[in-house]
């Protein structure tokens, strides 16, 4: 018993980069109508600013986050204002193609900027340590993360259900015509919603720099993470998005524990699951 | 997508590398330019007085130079154009120049694959090496006979590439230069016996080929010796494992005295501080982290060493390390190799600088470039390297030397930690001997 609730604390731990990866990936989907397939990519970006910030340039940890959330949000902001809005009429196959494209750019671009080399960043001192829980060791950077997570599900419910300009994101989401039509600038409030979508991925990433690797292709990687959760969870739904990141990542963790042989089957089979018996996921409308 | 696409492709991807990698150092770049010289025609002015017939010998290689085991590729490229650099500069061998092209095979079979056609089919390569990757090699051998090529595998280190398609399928052209998974299974094993107090063994092992050799490997050899001990725990780790948390809580769910860990270069500085952020260290007695003495892996984890977090229970091995052994050769190529890329050489570079002179040896001794004359050639070959004398074996193509295992250490005479507690066996000793016992591998 003591055995699954450490793992299940350490999977959950795991989640939690998946949930801000998801939640940014879940929130463009559900505004935008666009499935960001380079939603990974800023995800990689966010971790590849941390390592130069903190990593090469000696900036405080905590500066360091800000400023790679800063620059992934310039990022998010060309690439919204100058090329995603320009295909949100189009076919989704259309948008794939472009933000595929983007993938391959980012990745490329990583290489020239930093190598095609793993970068890994000293461990930020004041992380160091653990705290017992059930008798064994849990890092209390895994701990932190945890908290984090669950702070930005608190805060970005808070701001979609409590604030304006969650209001009009929601109303824009549900009728894009009738927003515009009561006066919201829908233009300038897309490209705010990928830029926080933007954002929230270059979270996840810039928490991992010091204990994941970060090397080009990282992104690819964790965008077919994400698409699993949001399947799971509904695509463009929030609430699915951190359920989703949840159930993905404490059952690889139970798995990797009790089935080692098929674990990494595990989480595809469920989803094959949740596909057949509610095929819009466990909270799709 | 059509095959000319995919290559123009990945040639794009090739130089954007290159050129990323020169952009950030000095180094590097030199690396990048001897590395693509593909822009340049090669020399074609044909010349009768040439002993083997051309003005220059085309080596293809590849290796990954992408992703988080890109310094292997990188390391390989360093070693290959050290020697190179230096034959060339002594007027090549038997008066043609030596070429090299470089190819990222990305850890994956097919790439490799393509790769090699490439190199020999379209770039027109005398000689092909390198690959990484264990799938990569076991999909690179067998086409090795339609394209009339040798290659060298100057990493990848399934046992299963020279017992199964050199010694039993008689895919003659295939030849290995690396220690292969014995060193890092069987070595581990004999160092191991001798710790009575070491019972239960645990496993955080890469879940494809390699990771599947050593965890066979290391039990099977292990047993021999003490059949006291218990594997009590396994976890499988995938390519592209960002966080191995869950794998070294479930194995340390199991309270194991000893890890035997396979992930390698990035992946494995990411294991080893997440082991010291889970406490394992505490709670165990040794820990073999297989490629540990690589030096990527050492560079990665200096900080953690020089503070003692490991508390002298991380153990390593490679398929060649820097401090041994203490010879001329050596010292001459790890000075040569400092001076000229400002790092220590890991194995991957020392095997493909060797490869380099291996060839050398083999064309001057057979003075043509057929397949089947450097076949000959090469078999029985022994030649002096930096890792010491290696033979090659001619039943299964395996070139034998012995490297040692040990401790990971903070030495004073080193920038970065190195082994020391050195347990020297001779390769006799751990490497498996024709006619191979087949071996129960499973995941």
């Amino acid at each position: 018993m003591e055995t699954l609730v450490f793992q299940g604390l350490v999977g959950l731990s795991v989640s939690m980069y998946l949930w801000l990866l998801a939640a940014g990936l879940t929130i463009v989907f559900g505004v935008l109508g666009v499935l960001n397939f380079a939603h990974g990519s800023l995800f990689m970006l966010g971790a590849y600013f941390t390592f130069t910030y903190y990593g090469l340039w000696g900036v405080n940890f905590w500066l360091a986050i800000a400023l790679s959330l800063l620059s992934v949000a310039v990022v998010g902001y060309f690439m919204e204002r100058f090329f995603l809005r320009h295909i949100y009429h189009l076919d989704h196959a259309y948008q794939l193609l472009l933000t595929f494209g983007f993938i391959l750019i980012f990745d490329d671009a990583a290489k020239m900027i930093w190598g095609g080399v793993a970068k890994i960043p000293a461990m930020p001192s004041f992380f160091e340590g653990t705290v017992s829980v059930v008798g064994r060791p849990f890092p209390f950077y895994n701990l932190f993360i945890i908290g984090t997570g669950l702070a930005v599900a608190i805060v970005v419910w808070l701001l979609f259900e409590k604030t304006w300009w969650g209001k009009m994101v929601r109303a824009s989401a549900s009728d894009r015509e009738m927003a515009s039509a009561i006066g919201v600038n829908i233009p300038t409030l897309f490209t705010g919603v990928f830029v926080f979508g933007a954002m929230l991925a270059a979270l996840g990433g810039a928490l991992g720099t010091p204990v994941r690797v970060v090397a080009p292709g990282i992104g690819a990687a964790m965008i077919i993470q994400a698409f699993i959760i949001t399947v799971i969870g509904g695509l463009g739904n929030l609430k699915g998005a951190f359920v989703g990141a949840i159930i993905v990542g404490t059952l690889s963790a139970y798995g990797i524990l009790l089935f080692p042989v098929f674990e990494l089957f595990l989480i595809f089979l469920i989803m094959a699951v949740v596909l057949m018996v509610k095929p819009q996921g466990l909270f799709g409308g | 997508m059509s095959g000319s696409k995919k290559i123009s492709r990945r040639e794009l991807l090739k130089a954007a590398t290159v050129a990323g990698i020169g952009g950030m150092t000095l180094g590097l770049s030199k690396v990048g330019e001897a590395a693509s010289p593909k822009e340049k025609p090669p020399a074609q002015t044909k010349s009768t007085k040439k002993i083997l017939g051309v003005d220059v010998i085309k080596l293809g290689g590849q290796g990954v130079i992408s992703g988080a085991h890109a310094d292997y590729g990188w390391q390989i490229q360093a070693g290959a154009v050290l020697a190179i650099d230096e034959i060339n500069a002594k007027g090549g061998i038997l008066g043609s120049k030596l070429e090299l092209k470089f190819m990222d095979e990305e850890l994956k079979p097919a790439v490799a694959v393509k790769n090699a056609r490439y190199l020999a089919t379209d770039w027109g390569a005398h000689l092909l090496f390198g690959v990484d990757s264990s799938g990569s090699a076991m999909a690179v051998g067998p086409i090795l006979p339609e394209l009339d090529r040798i290659c060298m595998f100057d990493h990848a280190s399934t046992h299963r590439l020279t017992e199964e398609l050199v010694y039993g399928k008689g895919i003659k052209q295939i030849f290995r230069i690396a220690a292969p998974v014995y060193q890092e299974s069987n070595l581990a094993a004999l160092i191991f016996k001798d710790f009575p107090n070491i019972k239960r063994w645990a496993g955080i092992h890469c879940d494809y080929e390699y990771g599947y050799s050593v965890w066979a490997l290391f039990k099977d050899t292990l047993k021999k010796y003490r059949p006291d001990v218990e594997f009590v725990s396994i976890a499988w780790a995938p390519f592209w494992t960002m966080d191995f948390s869950s794998h070294i809580s479930a194995v340390m769910a199991a309270k194991p005295d000893g890890i035997i860990a396979t992930p390698w270069a990035g992946e494995g500085v990411m294991l080893l501080r997440q082991a010291l952020m889970l406490g394992v260290f505490d709670n165990i007695q040794a820990w073999f982290q297989c490629m540990g003495a690589s030096v990527d892996i050492l560079e990665g984890i200096s900080n953690e060493v020089a503070a003692g977090k490991f508390k002298d229970k991380l153990w390593a091995t490679a398929r060649y390390i820097h401090n041994y052994p203490d010879t001329p050769e050596n010292n001459k190529f790890v000075a040569s190799f400092r001076k000229r890329w400002n790092r220590f050489p890991n194995y991957s570079a020392e095997n493909a600088y060797s490869t380099i002179y291996v060839f050398k040896a083999a064309l001057e001794k057979c003075r043509s470039l057929k397949t089947s004359d450097l076949i000959k050639a090469m078999e029985g070959l022994k030649i002096m390297t930096p890792a010491g004398e290696r033979f090659f074996r001619p039943e299964d193509h395996q070139a034998i030397y012995n490297v040692p295992g040990g401790r990971v250490v903070k030495d004073p005479n080193y920038p970065i930690p190195v082994l020391g507690d050195l347990k020297v066996f001779p390769a006799q000793a751990y490497y498996r001997n024709p006619p191979f016992e087949p071996l129960a591998m499973a995941k």
